[in-house]
């Protein structure tokens, strides 16, 4: 098993009610896998709500394998400016 | 070169510059807030970052801006936390030889920073409710 630390913000943290999850999850996870295990955490409310993914502070493509001690963060549509 | 700053509090302002002998463009730009989202009088919009790697994009994205296009330098604050209507949020300076160059990397620079900078924003109301801010503009 693996453990990695989810950083949550806005509709992400909405819709999970934390800023941040800490998971175990088995060797070879891919971010894919976690985004739905996520959006099933969040019971709809990230339904049709797009998600990039971030691997320690990188935009990552979707199914990068996780290895323990990753933080991730699944980020909604920015809004900067 | 570039100068890139993420700041929770008011923002200073970079100054002109009238020592610059190889650029005919100084072009600034400024975010303010709008007294109005959907329609609703707002007091404020309350920024968001991903601590650590809002800045770090923003830095990559000004540097690949100076690499696209033909300008000197360029420097960018934005402010996180409260900012009330008026109040401006996005400071750019661009400095280039020549002013088209200029005004196309600030327009690429600010529509890139709006897909991939991890900043969100949400705008507060009158009576304090805080709505999503979905302006793209």
């Amino acid at each position: 098993m693996i453990q990695v630390k989810v950083k949550c913000f806005s509709q992400v943290k909405y819709a999970l009610g934390t800023h941040e999850l800490a998971l175990e999850l088995e060797i070879g996870t891919t971010t894919a896998e976690l985004d739905k295990l996520i959006r099933e955490k969040a019971d709809g409310k990230l339904d049709g709500v797009s998600l990039r993914v971030a691997v320690n502070q990188k935009y990552v493509p979707e199914e990068t394998v996780l290895d323990d001690g990753d933080e991730v963060a699944f980020i909604p549509p920015v809004q900067g400016g | 070169m570039v100068k890139v700053e993420i700041v929770n509090g008011s923002i200073d302002f970079f100054p002109p510059d009238d020592n610059r002998r190889q650029d005919g463009a100084e072009l600034v730009f400024n975010g303010r807030v709008r007294a109005t989202e959907h329609g609703e009088n707002i007091i404020a919009l309350e920024y968001e970052q991903y601590d650590g790697m809002a800045e770090t994009e923003l830095t990559q994205l000004a540097n690949e801006t100076c690499k696209k296009f033909p300008i000197h330098d360029l420097f960018c604050n934005h402010r996180i936390g409260k900012v009330s209507v008026g109040e401006t949020s996005l400071h750019v300076v661009i400095w280039s030889k020549h002013r088209k160059e200029g005004l196309e990397a600030m327009i690429w620079f600010i529509s890139e920073l709006k897909k991939r900078v991890p900043i969100w924003k949400w705008a507060i109301l009158e009576d304090g409710t805080r709505i999503p801010s979905e302006c793209k503009h």
